[in-house]
């Protein structure tokens, strides 16, 4: 599906990030060891949608190209956040890899299209996309 | 793509809020339907003379009580409804969508904009300031001093019901003033709501009332010696020969912003892409009905290649446009407000067909609306190609999302025609030139000017500007020159015998 207002794609980002945290919770439960990482993890998802929705709700207006900011592919970005009974711990973190690797492409994308936006918007989805770049250098050093 | 639930659930009857009270209308009762849907969803009172009289002594008797309180305690109630407009923000918006039609997008918007106002308001110790000259002669000073003035009415209208009104009433009620608001009776349920804030806000009784109906109200605010200034937004033939001469007959302020016929002046060198993104919004968003939309789309220059690829770029767009009820999150562009509107418009892609303009998308056909609505106010995107200055649709504001392209050999033809238009609101250039953007902000007459920038609205600390057929008066709304028009200049020369 493709998106093109603004509202939509705050509604995806909410969506995405809710999913992400709900992984990584569960993943704290399931590998005690590296629990403090994977909380920390979901705690900054709540953070990055108080961030992007200041900003889409705080700078919005109706001058600029709100309904026309996007031309978004949704099925890109989309993941499945559920773990698998059987999966081990390096499955596990290869499917975090791989969500962070969605997530930083769809911010990533996202910046690059809202620039008919309001400045705040796209530089918050540019700030989201880079710590969720550092993300993935953390998860990978966990998988060794 | 699941609907935003609706906020406003049950039909009611509309009440006037008055001197601090909810007050039953004696007036007619009228049916306020959403657009997209064709439900009712409330009624609203067409009020009597006596209910415009009741809320304007209302306000009368509270303006001594309301002007000593000090400006920093009046801020303070502003403080308060800008936070219960921040914790309202969604259903505030979401019922715009419901009473108007625009899309969620588009409400938030509004509602920010009109939240602005009321923060620009908050700085009212400041903005009020008066200023002192010490030894104008020995021994003598002499200060200025702006005081309130008493009562002002603010009337309001039907493309901006939440955010207009508040282009002037977080002003004169910092000033010191009190308000009557008339919303319009087509969309009066956001209004209805803020006064439900702005008495939770604690403002004292009468300070901020709200008066619906028609032109009985509107009459009796402009007949009523009591009140001392007006501001009104709508169309020029009732700013230009209503508002603004009655106002002048019985010695009232007035700001009366009017219509308009907007020019996007696309130079060869704009950033094409970037520049079909804004045109889609400034000719379509809020489906054309707005003041400040595009109208003309006019393109400069001889290469027969860009214009064709341009206009062919803006059709395709238009084309793709997703149609239907703005609670809809990925809709583009909402109905219009009523069935009459939506005919009005028609009448005038009929006439630019008479009148020999091609029609490259017509809005009467191409609907296709997402979800199960009646099309009764449905009309989509439509656009003229070879379009001449002199016809019907290039000179007159249709006000719907109705495209007219016309072709311009150069910069100055551009601006020679515009300067001709009697409307002067929002006239915007696409170049990636510096030097032909100074040169059409230098030499276009317009109250607002873009520069690569399709909707030149105004951020709250700043007037909201107009000239010519678009603007009667002297001072404009928003900002400083708002603090200005809500007072008057008390000049005290001392001297200590």
């Amino acid at each position: 599906m493709k998106l093109h207002t603004a509202s939509e794609v705050i509604s995806l980002a909410r969506e995405l990030e809710n999913k992400s945290a709900k992984f990584y919770q569960d993943l704290s439960q399931k590998y005690a060891k590296d629990a403090d990482v994977f909380l920390s993890f979901a705690k900054e998802n709540e953070k990055n949608i108080v961030q992007f929705e200041r900003a889409y709700y705080g700078v919005i207006t109706d001058a600029l190209e709100g309904c026309f900011a996007f031309d978004l592919e949704t099925d890109i970005y989309t993941f499945e956040a559920e773990l698998a009974e059987n999966v081990d711990v390096s499955g596990a973190l290869k499917k975090a890899i791989e969500i962070e690797e969605k997530m930083t492409k769809f911010y990533f994308e996202a910046a690059e299209q809202s620039k008919s936006l309001m400045a705040d918007v796209p530089r918050v989805f540019a700030i989201i996309a880079k710590k969720r770049g550092g993300r993935q250098s953390k998860l990978k050093l966990l998988l060794g | 793509m699941a609907l935003l639930e609706e906020p406003i659930k049950e039909v009611v009857t509309l009440k006037n809020f008055i001197g601090g009270e909810w007050v039953e209308s004696k007036g007619e009762i009228k049916d306020v339907v959403n657009p997209a849907t064709g439900k009712t969803i409330a009624r609203v009172p067409i009020s009597t003379k006596d209910e415009i009289d009741a809320a304007v002594e209302a306000a009368k008797e509270a303006f001594p009580d309301w002007r000593r309180t000090p400006p920093v305690a009046r801020a303070r109630y502003l403080f308060r409804l800008k936070e219960l407009l921040e914790e309202n923000f969604e259903e505030i918006s979401r019922i715009q969508t419901q009473e108007h039609g625009k899309t969620i997008d588009e409400s938030r918007g509004e509602t920010r904009r009109g939240i602005e106002n009321v923060e620009v308001a908050c700085g009212i110790p400041t903005l009020m300031q008066g200023y002192f000259s010490e030894d104008i002669a020995s021994g003598m000073d002499e200060w200025v001093i702006p005081t309130p003035l008493g009562v002002f009415g603010i009337i309001g209208p039907f493309n901006f019901p939440f955010m207009i009104p508040l282009w002037s009433a977080p002003y004169a009620l910092a000033t010191g003033n009190c308000v009557v608001v008339k919303p319009s009776s087509e969309v009066p349920n956001s209004q209805a709501r803020l006064a439900e804030l702005a008495d939770e806000a604690g403002l004292p009784p009468g300070v901020w009332n709200v008066v619906h109906g028609g032109r009985t109200v509107v009459n009796g605010m402009l007949d009523h010696p009591d009140i001392v200034g007006i501001t009104f937004v709508g169309s020029t033939p009732t700013a230009k020969d209503v508002i603004y001469p009655r106002c002048g007959a019985t010695g009232k302020r007035v700001i009366a912003q009017g219509g308009a016929k907007n020019f996007m002046v696309i130079m060869p060198d704009c950033n094409v892409q970037r520049t079909i993104l804004a045109m889609m919004t400034s000719f379509f968003g809020n489906a054309g009905q707005r003041c400040l939309s595009g109208a003309n789309l006019a393109i400069i220059g001889k290469d027969d290649e860009f214009y064709n690829s341009f206009v062919n770029g803006v059709v395709d767009a238009a084309r793709r446009m997703k149609i239907g009820y703005g609670l809809d999150e990925s809709v583009q562009m909402g109905p219009v407000r009523d069935k009459e509107k939506k005919e009005r418009i028609i009448g005038y892609i009929e006439s630019g067909i008479k009148e020999g303009a091609s029609l490259r998308l017509d809005g009467r056909k191409s609907i296709n609306i997402a979800g199960d609505y009646p099309e009764t106010c449905f009309l989509g995107p439509t656009i003229f190609d070879n379009v001449t200055p002199d016809m019907k649709i290039a000179r007159d504001e249709i006000f719907g999302p109705v495209m007219s392209v016309l072709r311009m050999k150069d910069l100055d033809e551009a601006i020679e025609t515009i300067n001709r238009c009697p409307f002067a609101n929002g006239h915007a250039i696409f170049t990636s030139s510096g030097k032909d953007a100074r040169e059409f902000q230098y030499r276009i007459v317009s109250g607002n000017v873009g520069i690569n920038v399709g909707i030149v609205a105004p951020m709250a600390f700043f007037p909201f500007s107009g000239m010519k057929d678009s603007f009667f008066g002297v001072l404009h709304t928003q900002g400083q020159e708002a603090v200005r028009f809500f007072t008057e200049s008390k000049v005290v020369i001392q001297r200590w015998l």
